[in-house]
């Protein structure tokens, strides 16, 4: 079980970094924010990847303890803790060198999200429901 | 004798006026200028500074500083700092955009200078001295200047609070000719 969800939590994991990179590029050309030097597009991938595998090992421990109800549990912990994560960007104080800081929240906020729906979308493929 | 005596001294009296009124160097203020201000739970630059800097090393007192800083472009480097700063709380930029400073007196101080005069800061104007320094490079120079002030001077913020209330200020301002 823990192979198939950490295969699941790597492979979702690069999605949501890969989806993220893309986003911040769209983001710097549509807007002309670029935050390439705090959110590097590596730093975006290993953050994203460190989430699906984190998720990786939750699930496994959730299903194991919670049985049936695990997935639940999970589901929600998995929504509840990318919501929590979100103050993070609200409250960092970037280099003084970059300009309009108040538009890296907008463009990290979606990216907190990425692990998740990548998760909850490829799911299906890796595990199958009881 | 007498006929000689008055055209003489007025061309004294005019050669002499015209040394007094010699106007000190005017400096062209540099880009990478800093302004920076920090207290306790709060710190940050000033990007937009501009003015008229005439400086004579030679002769302070004849120098003049009438400089002022766009308050709309504090960065603190946070988002919602930034928006804090810029309400009517704070520097309530929409009311007062600009920070003004403009001196009275230019005076030698020790190793560098003390410039005596008015700063203004959200709509509050009081008198204030900073001390500087000023060191020629290949292409100017270089004022820098530490100083603080007490916010509540300036009715920015509220009392207390975690903003601490002194700020300090720490100036660095390249200048060519």
């Amino acid at each position: 079980m823990f192979s198939k969800s950490l295969l699941l939590g790597i492979v979702s994991g690069l999605l949501a970094g890969i989806a993220g990179v893309v986003y911040a590029r769209v983001y710097h050309s549509s807007l002309g924010a670029d935050f390439s030097k705090v959110a590097p597009a590596i730093r975006i991938i290993v953050s994203s990847l460190f989430g699906g595998i984190l998720a990786a090992v939750g699930f496994t421990l959730l299903d194991k303890i919670g049985k049936a109800k695990g997935e639940i549990v999970f589901n929600l912990l998995f929504a509840v803790i990318s919501f929590a994560t979100l103050l993070a960007p609200f409250a960092v104080k970037l280099p003084l060198d970059l300009e309009a800081p108040e538009l890296f929240p907008g463009m990290v906020i979606p990216m907190h999200f990425f692990p998740a729906l990548a998760w909850f979308t490829l799911k299906p493929l890796f595990i199958k429901n009881r | 004798m007498n006929k000689l005596l008055y055209p003489l001294a007025a061309v004294l009296i005019l050669t002499g006026s015209a040394f007094t009124f010699i106007a000190a160097q005017t400096w062209q203020i540099s880009d990478g200028y800093s302004i920076a201000f920090s207290s306790d739970d709060a710190s940050g630059i000033f990007k937009g500074f501009k003015g008229t800097v005439a400086f004579d090393e030679q002769n302070p007192a004849a120098s003049k500083f009438d400089v002022t800083i766009d308050v709309a472009t504090i960065n603190t480097g946070n988002g919602l700092q930034n928006k804090h700063a810029k309400s009517d709380e704070w520097f309530d930029v929409a009311k007062y955009p600009q920070i003004r400073f403009t001196s009275q007196k230019i005076v030698k101080a020790g190793n560098g200078y003390q410039v005596m005069g008015d700063l203004e800061i959200h709509g509050v104007k009081k008198p204030a001295t900073i001390p500087f320094s000023f060191k020629k490079t290949a292409t100017g120079g270089a004022f820098a200047g530490t100083f603080t002030v007490n916010r509540n001077d300036f009715r920015l913020g509220k009392p207390g609070g975690d903003v601490g209330e002194q700020i300090k200020l720490d100036i660095s301002v390249p200048v060519t000719k």
